[in-house]
């Protein structure tokens, strides 16, 4: 159990993103709001199987969204925590702390910012672009890779194609790879297409790379670019 | 039988945990074996906001003995060091060092929140 305080708040709404992904809408109780920074995630106290789990999910709600906030997350298999929450309905209520977390934007630059999605790990990217296109106006330039099986896998679509119309600064490359979800791996997309576009061609060391996704191979992309040689911080990532 | 001393800064009275290294995991949470894993397995609370996945710092300890006994350092767990505040040459994330031997001597810090906004 966390010795943090803890914080319950009740499902307001649920929405199924995809197949296996749904956001949550979470009000706190009695009127609090939710400080947090974009990209940070809150640890939420899930009673399974007669003791209490802990499981952090990310915040998928833009800066600003305080009081009716937004996890988004998907159903892993066997996975205990998304599983109990892919068994709530609006209505029930959940605890948590948090926020948490320093997978987070940095203060931003005049920098390229280069946001490295795969599947569901798009989530924390949404906050943080918001605020990048938000406080740096048109002096940085902002692109979103988001890797995915199918078309239909891809999250918040709609929103970074609005974004991309409206701000010229930002661009969205959807990589889908068109493959059932079973046979999807995020190296045979991410890591070619990392490969020609940011090492083998013109490497620009200014560049601030943000990377989130599943698995080991979120490592291996850091080391391309790390490898490539862009500077350690400049090279963020968290693996789930 | 391998043995883990832990020691907390917040003056919480110090624990001594002697345990089969082949019986990991002992929890869920954390690499099997882990410190992490370790302490939650034998009832001693240690933060783990990620869950032990190495995505926070949360589970900061400060090996004061037997870092020889521990697993080495990956580059992961380094990257999310460098975050964790009162950090010294020998912190380690609770949920990545893996105990398999001897005996290790740790500390709790006292403040264990990160970027907690």
């Amino acid at each position: 159990m966390s010795s943090s305080p803890t914080f319950t708040a009740t499902i307001e709404k649920i929405i199924e993103r995809t197949s296996d992904t749904r956001s949550f809408f979470l009000r706190l109780a009695n009127g609090q709001k939710l400080s947090f920074l974009p990209g940070q995630f809150l640890s939420f106290l899930l009673p399974v199987g007669g003791e209490t789990l802990t499981r952090a999910y990310t915040i998928a709600s833009l800066p600003g969204e305080e009081t009716c906030f937004e996890i988004c997350l998907n159903q892993v298999d066997g996975g205990s925590g998304s599983s109990y929450l892919f068994s709530r309905k609006e209505s029930d209520v959940l605890c948590f702390t948090g926020p948490w977390g320093n997978f987070v934007l940095d203060q931003p630059t005049d920098a390229e910012y280069i946001f490295i999605a795969d599947r569901v790990g798009v989530v924390p990217f949404r906050p943080m672009i918001a605020r990048l296109l938000t406080v740096s106006g048109h002096h940085t330039t902002a692109r979103l890779l988001h890797a995915a099986p199918q078309v239909g896998d891809l999250l918040y679509a709609d929103e970074w194609q609005r974004w991309k119309r409206q701000c010229t600064h930002f661009s969205f490359r959807p990589l889908v790879v068109g493959c059932e979800p079973e046979e999807y791996s995020m190296e045979k997309v991410l890591l070619p297409y990392v490969e020609q576009h940011f090492v083998k061609e013109a490497r620009q060391y200014s560049r601030r790379f943000y990377i989130c996704g599943i698995g080991r191979s979120v490592l291996l992309l850091r080391d391309l670019l790390r490898g490539a040689g862009y500077e350690r911080q400049a090279v963020k990532y968290e693996k789930w | 039988m391998a043995k883990l001393y832990v020691s907390f800064e917040n003056g919480n009275p110090e624990q001594v945990i002697e345990f089969d290294p082949f019986l990991a995991p002992f929890h869920h949470d954390g690499e099997p074996g882990s410190i992490l894993d370790i302490l939650l397995g034998h009832g001693v609370e240690l933060e783990h906001a990620c869950g032990g996945n190495c995505a926070c710092t949360t589970c900061h300890v400060i090996v004061t003995q037997g870092m020889t006994h521990l697993t080495e350092n990956e580059e992961e767990e380094d990257d999310m060091l460098d975050k964790a505040p009162g950090l010294v040459s020998t912190s380690r994330l609770g949920c990545q060092a893996v105990m398999a031997e001897g005996e290790v001597k740790i500390r709790i810090p006292r403040h264990t929140i990160n970027q907690q906004v």
